[in-house]
């Protein structure tokens, strides 16, 4: 009680000089705050994003997530719809699951035809409904939602394609696209109608919709090779474009109804998807969910070995990411920590050569060195906590301010510019670390200039001017 | 109270070694109040800090209430000197954040002793040096004289067996020196306190029992208030 005491009045002694280094702390611990806030959200941000648009976990043929991109229905699963039930019977799983969703990925060409073009594409089909409620997903509560899922109550036919297709097939005046380049030399159509083979392809799957599609200007074929390995053809009506973020996939990317896409690949067959999306209701509940679907997983594994893959292992961009960001905020810790190290310690040893004499004193009346050793570190502890507290509560204001400010910026993969958001208040954890961080980096740095000051010769120090 | 055989010292500077206690044998006597006199260099603080224990000899014994402190390791030689020996120094020397009482309570502090104990002793050294009004005064809020005495009700918080004092009244005016001499001289009567203390001044010979006298690092005298000078 008494060094704390002394160590809280010797620090008061010169002000200015404890003012300066607890400033220079301060000022270090909000800059690691803001930044830790910002990396924070970006963290939540694609977090959600990705949670959102693919769920939690998907279970997928063991194969697909490596080799399903060559040719994504050779790993379809069958049963998907037991498996489903099977999720929402199970009475823990059936709680943590918010959303079981299958969806179907395919290769497939899509053209124009009445303006000529076509390009290779990636096909999705999904449920709409519950794509609808999975993007409304929003476990740590950021300020920005995601638009609605358009093919939610479209015609059957309906299809969303990323903004880069829509431009190489020039459907951008059809879709009102307004930041979308023409060639210099626009590819002229010859006005041809669709070639007589594609149309009989496209009347087998799609009967109802081939009326309407040489006169629509929204209309679009997709070319795929279906389960049997013959070419097959869906006629579909482009509703929107979505730009997906980036340009390689926002070139290639069809969204289109389960269903449609399932009579496109399997027609008349047994109908399979390539994933079954799962959104649970909290991130943390991914080991439990997993180990709780692993032996539901294993009824269904005898003709086709499933896995279960986390939105981690299926976005390495984002873990990447949160690295990259991780990286960066332990080297700017390390360098503040460097520049806190010094200060405090050029603190500490000033004090040290200017209470000499008093330490000197201190050992004559019988204060052991450890006791000389204790004063010193307590004080450089009382700078650290001191310090990095006034930065938690800049950081806060700080933080509070800027958010209000009403900034925006386009984190990477993102179409919409989103709210600069730097997410301090709440971060426990963030917080506590970087003020016990700083705190022991104040200790280490007065360890030493106390360790000097309790070698000295007491007849040394005594003699001191 | 004190014992010293034989004791030497030599300082080393660079490469020069400069020999400042040679062969020194003293006796200070208990409840006594001993001067060492002599010219600068003599070696008066040099001998102080060795019977204060918080310098040794190189060659020689040095015994304290008994107690042979060159085989104390330096924890128990700080424990021994809380416990057994008082300090007042020429500058004061007194804690400048703390008041008056606290820094003559540190050492009881030191000691952990009880607030109630603390709080009985306390008051009663304030008064004992007639500071009982200046309390809560922090060093630098009094005059010299005044900070001399906190210094010395400090020495005496943990009742030592003696108290040694480097030229304590050496930054003092006469008058005020003077008035610390006689706070002192009574100090050892009602305390029952050897009082060691450095000098050059020749009026603090008429105050002491024992006067020792230094000249280059011997004793070229002792002279003892009961006794005849020993030459």
């Amino acid at each position: 009680m008494m060094t704390l005491s002394l160590a809280v009045r010797n620090l008061l002694r010169n002000r200015r000089r404890s003012l300066a280094t607890l400033l220079a702390m301060a000022i270090g611990s909000t800059s690691i705050l803001l930044f830790g806030g910002y990396s924070t959200n970006i963290n939540y941000t694609m977090h959600t994003e990705y949670v959102q648009n693919g769920g939690h976990l998907q279970i997928q043929h063991r194969d697909f997530y490596l080799y399903g991109s060559g040719n994504p229905t050779a790993y379809g699963i069958t049963d998907y719809i037991k498996i489903l039930a099977a999720i929402q019977n199970d009475e823990v799983l059936r709680n943590m699951v918010l959303v079981a969703t299958p969806t179907l990925q395919f290769g497939g060409i899509a053209g124009n035809y009445a303006a000529g073009v076509s390009r290779t594409i990636i096909g999705n089909g999904f449920v709409a409904e519950d794509i609808n409620r999975m993007r409304r997903w929003n476990d740590f509560g950021l300020r920005t939602g995601s638009p609605v899922f358009a093919l939610e109550g479209a015609v059957a036919d309906a299809a969303i394609v990323g903004t880069g297709v829509a431009r190489v097939l020039q459907l951008c005046d059809a879709l009102k696209i307004t930041r979308c380049a023409k060639p210099e030399k626009e590819q002229k159509s010859d006005g041809k109608a669709i070639p007589d083979d594609i149309a009989q392809l496209s009347q087998q799957e799609t009967p109802a919709a081939s009326g309407a599609a040489g006169a629509s200007s929204r209309r679009i074929e997709v070319l795929a090779s279906n389960a049997r390995g013959t070419p097959n053809v869906a006629s579909l009506q482009v509703i929107r474009a979505e730009e997906q973020g980036f340009k390689e996939l926002d070139e290639v990317y069809v969204m289109m109804h389960l269903a449609q896409a399932q009579k496109l690949i399997y027609g008349k067959s047994p109908t399979k998807v390539t994933s079954i999306m799962l959104q649970l209701r909290h991130s943390d509940q991914i080991p439990e969910a997993v180990a709780r679907l692993v032996p539901i997983l294993a009824q269904f594994s005898t003709s086709q070995p499933l896995a279960v893959l986390d939105f981690r292992t299926l976005n390495p961009f984002y873990v990447q990411t949160i690295q990259m960001f991780n990286t960066i905020f332990g080297f700017i810790f390390a360098l503040i920590g460097a520049i806190v190290l010094f200060t405090v310690s050029n603190t500490m040893n000033t004090a040290v050569v200017e209470r000499t004499v008093e330490i000197g004193t201190l050992r004559a009346i019988g204060v052991r060195r450890a006791g000389i050793r204790r004063l010193f570190v307590t004080e450089g502890m009382l700078l650290g906590l001191c310090g990095a507290v006034l930065g938690v509560v800049l950081a806060l204001v700080l933080s509070a301010i800027a958010n209000q400010m009403g900034l925006t910026w386009s984190p990477p993969g993102t179409v919409e510019p989103l709210p600069l958001t730097l997410r301090v208040w709440g971060e426990t954890g963030m917080i506590l670390s970087t003020t016990f961080g700083l705190i022991c980096i104040s200790i280490l740095s007065a360890w030493w200039p106390a360790y000097r000051a309790a070698r000295l010769d007491v007849v040394e120090a005594l003699r001191h001017v | 109270m004190a014992v010293l055989t034989q004791v030497e010292k030599t300082y080393h500077l660079d490469s020069v070694s400069v020999p400042v206690i040679k062969g020194v044998d003293i006796v200070v006597r208990r409840a006594c109040f001993t001067v060492l006199m002599g010219p600068s260099g003599s070696g008066k603080t040099t001998l102080l800090n060795m019977i204060g224990c918080i310098d040794k000899p190189d060659k020689g014994e040095v015994i304290v209430a008994g107690c042979k402190v060159g085989d104390l390791t330096d924890d128990a030689l700080s424990d021994f000197r809380a416990q057994n020996i008082g300090f007042i120094f020429q500058n004061f020397n007194l804690l400048p954040v703390l008041s008056a009482y606290e820094n003559i309570e540190y050492p009881l502090l030191l000691a952990g002793a009880s607030s109630k104990k603390r709080g009985e002793r306390v008051p009663k050294l304030l008064d004992a040096v007639g500071l009982g009004d200046k309390a809560k005064y922090f060093p630098g809020q009094l005059s010299g004289g005044q900070r001399q005495r906190v210094a010395i009700a400090r020495a005496l918080a943990r009742k030592p067996k003696l108290v040694i004092a480097d030229e304590p009244t050496a930054n003092l005016d006469s008058e005020t020196g003077a008035a610390i001499l006689a706070l002192m001289r009574q100090m050892v009567e009602r305390y029952a306190v050897s009082f060691i203390f450095s000098s050059h001044d020749p009026d603090v010979i008429k105050a002491a029992d024992d006067t020792i006298f230094l000249k280059d690092g011997t004793i070229h005298g002792i002279r003892r208030k009961d006794e005849e000078t020993v030459p």
